[in-house]
């Protein structure tokens, strides 16, 4: 079963000091090498200054240019885990460094389409945000309604796009914390009442404006769209 | 029909965690059982109780979930159908055996930390207690469409995001059984110390606690933070027939009647007891306190100064306000009312406690005891302007009374 990890944490600022940028690639390092056999995807966001939110749908999208407003804690990087059930996929996400100082998602998927190849050139996650209530599971209508539209986004944006993945209902995410050595655990997204995320597109794109372009014509409320850091040779 | 209540009672957890590991899903488990004991009810009046009623129970509900799976698996639009299919072909033939296992795999999968604690005490009362979905919504004053809802999120949860059904592995025991003990110890204080609604004590509710407790340490005899639960539990439950007086009034513990303590259970507790000792977790120090009170021939002659270092040594393990709170009572019987009350000043602030009556109520106790007894109905007062059960306010009420007329 694979699982989408979502990495949440403030924002840095400013540029880190030199010493913490290495501490904290070292500490990924480590990361990677203890969960490498289960890690099938993975990279650090750029900062949400590069990045876009797209409301509206893709009849009238709306482009408001990042940073966002709401919310001290942004989405940082992601991963995608494949492992036996959740308490193994939980055991995962504690090793995230980025557990220690934010907070990590962990959601199960309900299909998870893998990049056929290593990601080349410039890359974008589109991550599709919905109200909590308005996840649905795989077996409901609107769920199938869903994949429809889905289908037409695929055809149109073809080559551009690389993977993917459904999630299943926010009720299934759990939100792991790890504070002075201790996990804690949280029934549900980071966020509740807010936006949630659905699923999410690996998207192949020359500059950020055809990204953009291509993100529009996502079906979902809300489409974060950003930028891969290219740290994904995992 | 008592008797057929008292065969389902015993029959319902075994047979929905058996069919839980056949079937590998709690609803299916749980509505074949449930299907099943409607078939008794029809059948066992006319033909009498089997000689093997588990096994009945088992034959029927597996029978029940091989016709639900098959006509779904028949359905269309079923995305998962296939799958399925083949999970059921596969089954069919196997038959399902009671494993003692079951239920204690139901116990931590119930409790999974993953779910909250709400859900995990709907899912516990539901699938290993057996009680219905408007029994647990009685018992914890909610409605029964919001347990239902929470059960249903619950199991979906279990489901979509593959908690497994299991006993943890060895190296997730030791930060996984807290979360069992923790989930059983909230069943029972559900039941005996309600903070709201009519009743001070819920009989089904401690009567499952002391139940389930004791039902871990026969599945986990080396947990010795599950004796020391169930010694705790054990220990407070001899006193329940005792709390509430006639007029439905909680009676504090000096003025309990301490010749109706159920004997039988202080026995019990003490012997849970002292399984546990070495135990590390809050509940050894707290049964501690609660054997203390239970064998102490008066309450002007119980053992303070033991209980005093009870308490310290719960602070330590788990420090809370409320424990603080109440150690400040502790200390004002072992130094002077006066001592008391400064150990109380410490946690007065504490914003965890600003909505509950716990400090009011216990300055109120101490002021009265040394005798400023105007002060002490000013806090009663107060104790009684935050929410509490019907009992508790009436017991508040007596006591500001008597300030009142005294002063």
């Amino acid at each position: 079963m694979h699982y989408f990890a979502l990495l949440l944490g403030p924002e840095a600022t400013e540029t880190p000091a030199p010493e913490d940028q290495a501490a904290e690639m070292a500490a990924y390092q480590s990361f990677h090498e203890q969960a490498a056999p289960a890690i099938r995807a993975g990279d650090a966001l750029t900062a949400t200054s590069d990045g876009v939110r797209i409301s509206g749908g893709p009849d009238a999208p709306v482009i408001t240019d990042g940073p966002f407003p709401e919310g001290a804690e942004v989405a940082g990087g992601y991963y995608v885990f494949e492992a036996e059930n959740l308490d193994d996929a939980l055991a995962l996400a504690r090793g995230i460094p980025a557990a220690k100082r934010g907070a990590v998602e962990v959601w199960p998927m309900v299909m998870w389409n893998e990049p056929e190849k290593p990601l080349d050139g410039t890359n974008w996650i589109a991550l599709l945000l919905e109200p909590a209530h308005q996840t649905h599971a795989p077996d409901s209508p609107e769920f199938q309604t869903g994949l429809e539209q889905h289908g037409i986004f695929g055809a149109a944006a073809g080559e551009h796009i690389r993977g993917g993945a459904a999630l299943q209902p926010a009720s299934t995410a759990t939100t792991v914390r790890v504070r002075n050595g201790e996990v804690i655990l949280t029934d549900g997204p980071y966020v509740e009442g807010a936006e949630v995320a659905n699923g999410f597109y690996l998207l192949n794109a020359t500059d950020g404006d055809e990204a953009a372009k291509i993100a529009s014509m996502i079906p979902a409320t809300t489409v974060e769209l950003r930028q891969l850091a290219g740290f994904s040779a995992l | 029909m008592t008797n057929l209540d008292g065969v389902f009672r015993r029959e319902w957890g075994p047979a929905v965690a058996a069919l839980a590991r056949w079937s590998g899903d709690l609803t299916v488990a749980e509505d074949a059982v449930q299907e099943a004991f409607a078939e008794a009810l029809r059948s066992w009046p006319r033909d009498g109780v089997p000689d093997n009623a588990g096994g009945w129970v088992l034959t029927v509900a597996r029978n029940r979930a091989l016709d639900r799976l098959r006509r779904e698996s028949v359905r269309p639009g079923r995305e998962l159908a296939a799958v399925s299919e083949d999970r059921w072909a596969h089954i069919e033939g196997v038959a399902v055996h009671p494993v003692r296992d079951d239920e204690l795999r139901m116990m931590f999968t119930c409790a999974h930390p993953a779910l909250d604690r709400s859900s995990q005490l709907a899912l516990t009362l539901r699938l290993i207690s057996g009680l219905t979905v408007p029994e647990i919504a009685r018992a914890l004053l909610q409605s029964e469409a919001a347990i239902g809802q929470r059960i249903t999120r619950a199991k979906n949860k279990i489901r979509g995001a593959n908690i497994p059904l299991r006993v943890p592995p060895a190296e997730l025991l030791p930060e996984r059984t807290p979360h069992v003990l923790a989930c059983i110890y909230s069943v029972f204080t559900e039941g005996y110390w309600s903070t709201a609604g009519p009743s001070a004590i819920r009989d089904e509710l401690c009567d499952e606690g002391v139940r389930l407790a004791g039902e871990l340490c026969s599945l986990m005899p080396k947990s010795l933070d599950g004796h020391a639960l169930a010694a705790l539990v054990m220990l407070h439950d001899s006193r329940r027939a005792t709390r509430v007086d006639a007029a439905g009034a909680l009676v504090p513990l000096d003025e309990q009647d301490r010749t109706r303590w159920d004997r039988g259970r202080v026995t019990r507790g003490l012997d849970r007891l002292r399984l546990a000792a070495g135990a590390g977790g809050p509940y050894l120090p707290q049964a501690v306190i609660a054997a203390l009170h239970a064998t102490a021939p008066s309450w002007e002659q119980t053992d303070w100064v033991t209980i005093c270092t009870a308490y310290d040594r719960l602070i330590v393990i788990a420090d809370s306000p409320v424990a603080r709170a109440n150690r400040a009572l502790a200390v004002g019987f072992r130094d002077g009312f006066d001592v008391g009350l400064s150990a109380l000043d410490d946690v007065a602030d504490d914003p965890r406690l600003a909505r509950s009556g716990t400090v009011a109520t216990i300055r109120a106790d101490l002021l009265r005891r040394s005798g400023r007894l105007p002060e002490a109905a000013q806090w009663y007062g107060i104790a009684l302007n935050h929410n509490g059960s019907a009992p508790a306010r009436e017991f508040l009420r007596r006591r500001l009374a008597e300030c009142s007329r005294d002063g």
